[in-house]
């Protein structure tokens, strides 16, 4: 039997897996790292250490960024240099401590040490202006937007230097939605003009400083970003949603890019989930897109799941899967 | 070309700065300020099927609204009273519960393009409080209802029983990431469309 890592790397190889990846098993999330980031509990508001207010209402699955006229940080990209202010990265002597230990204590050889990132380039775009105000900007004040995801992007290499520096990581799940279920909130060209080299940049960094996997959650349709994640350096795709044609997405890009997910968290995650849902639908994805380049799991950006149970029940989904077609 | 096909035209590919300009040029030039209006609703309904089609994306969809609502700010002086080119109030909100509100901001915005004048009840509007603002509001002919969550589609049939257990004499329009046609006939609903784009297009055949 393969270890983890080796199964893996056997999906992403196109060699000879002996069973599915379960989810996110091959990642071991070191959620113990200083990142600064300032999130708020069920049912608080925080003005998070950009200064965005972000607010979690009681019976909400997700905390919001608040962005009406009272709260909103940035109201006219012109004007990005005077109100976005990047986080110090400076951190308290033993700050780190806790996730070197944590570190330290992986095994390496079954899991990758894994740091996460998040909110991504775009996300911080719209948490700063609010999505409208953003997505008109890329074409009324292209040269700020530029400017302002340069800066965003410095920023990303400093906390990406500190996590080489402290915790040497393995993997890299970086979060950052582009897209609707239905469509990527903006037109391909448009990304690369604004997105493909900053990423090209901050994943170039990690992969020149140890970090073998790149994993890249973006829970939307983006098949058409394909080859720009392709050429950013992303190893998996995570968050794939079905309205990405999965199977055809294999067969062009398998070699180059894995895909994990295949299943909505929406359809199998909810107060009244089933079993035998989550046993039909993870039976769906598995037989659809197959062995290899493929790695089953819902859509969710962490190994979690928002109602009790439901994680786990798609681990053993899987491995019911895997007697089917191992 | 003309003043008014020029506006036509710009107004498609949003150039917002230019818009107000074009649209007194044309009424100086003689077209009249319901003639104007007509072919910027006509804009945005190309505009809405490029979406719909996947031609274009969010941003080039925000920013031809954006100088829609800027040629309408010169109109609006001249149009106070006339309600030729309304096809009526519509109500919008994202359901109860849920506070996504992007996609109803969208859906918002075209339908206002297509000719509606728009009640916009924000996010987490319980059922009741839909009921409420038909009451409160002149002519309306739609209410569209938002739902983003699986966890809130409840909530989105709630609000339509409710809607149309009051009696009044309105179309419910639903959309969100998890609705779907058959889910939206299920709860009663007149009307469902995938996509902002869609929703302009049905809210129009809706009410005619």
């Amino acid at each position: 039997m393969l270890t983890v890592k080796e199964n893996l790397k056997e999906v992403m190889t196109g060699g000879n897996p002996d069973r599915f990846v379960k989810q996110y098993e091959f990642l071991q999330m070191i959620m113990s790292v200083p990142s600064g980031r300032v999130k708020p509990q069920i049912g608080e508001e925080v003005i998070n250490e950009w200064g965005i207010t972000i607010r979690w209402p009681e019976g909400q699955l997700a905390s919001f960024p608040v962005h009406d006229a009272q709260h909103v940080v940035l109201k006219d990209v012109t004007e990005w240099k005077e109100y976005v202010k990047a986080p110090s990265m400076e951190r308290p002597a033993g700050a780190w401590d806790q996730a070197i230990a944590d570190a330290s204590a992986v095994d390496r050889d079954n899991k990758y040490v894994a740091a996460f990132v998040a909110p991504g380039l775009f996300e911080m775009t719209h948490y700063l202006m609010g999505m409208e105000n953003a997505l008109m900007s890329f074409y009324e004040e292209p040269e700020a937007m530029h400017e302002l995801i340069d800066y965003l992007t410095e920023y990303e290499l400093d906390y990406a230097k500190a996590l080489v520096e402290n915790l040497h990581p393995d993997a890299i799940l970086h979060h950052d939605d582009w897209g609707s279920q239905i469509s990527t909130f903006l037109s391909p060209a448009m990304f690369e003009e604004f997105f493909l080299d900053s990423y090209k940049k901050i994943y170039g960094f990690y992969k020149a400083n140890g970090v073998e996997l790149i994993v890249h959650h973006s829970d939307s349709y983006a098949a058409t970003l394909v080859p720009y994640m392709i050429e950013m350096g992303i190893d998996i795709w995570q968050g794939v949603m079905t309205t990405n044609d999965i199977p055809k997405m294999i067969k062009e890009y398998g070699e180059k890019i894995t895909f994990m997910g295949g299943v909505h968290s929406g359809v199998i995650d909810h107060p009244e989930w089933t079993k035998e849902q989550i046993d039909a639908e993870f039976a769906r994805a598995c037989r659809e897109s197959g062995k290899l380049y493929f790695i089953p799991g819902a859509c969710q950006g962490l190994p979690v799941s928002s109602f009790p149970g439901v994680y786990e029940a798609c681990d053993e989904a899987i491995e019911k899967m895997n007697k089917e077609m191992f | 070309m003309s003043k008014i096909q020029e506006v036509k035209a710009k107004v498609e590919i949003g150039k917002t700065k230019l818009i107000a300009g074009l649209v007194q040029e044309a009424l100086d030039e003689g077209s009249s300020a319901a003639d104007i209006l007509q072919a910027m609703v006509d804009s945005m309904g190309v505009v809405g099927e490029k979406f719909s089609s996947g031609e274009i994306f969010v941003p080039e969809m925000l920013i031809a609204a954006k100088a829609m609502a800027k040629g309408v700010d010169v109109l609006r002086p001249l149009l106070a009273g006339d309600t030729s080119n309304s096809l009526g109030t519509c109500i919008i909100g994202t359901v109860a519960g849920d506070l996504h509100d992007i996609g109803k901001n969208l859906v918002s915005m075209m339908i206002e393009s297509a000719g509606f004048t728009m009640v916009d009840l924000g996010v987490d509007v319980p059922a009741d409080r839909f009921v409420e603002a038909i009451k409160e509001n002149e002519n309306v002919t739609l209410v569209a209802c938002s739902g983003l969550l699986t966890t809130t589609m409840p909530a989105l049939k709630e609000a339509v029983q409710t809607i149309k257990a009051s009696g009044l004499d309105v179309k419910v329009i639903v959309g969100g990431a998890p609705v779907t046609p058959e889910y939206a006939a299920e709860i009663g609903a007149d009307g469902f469309a995938p996509d902002a784009g869609s929703a302009a297009v049905k809210a129009k055949e809706m009410v005619a």
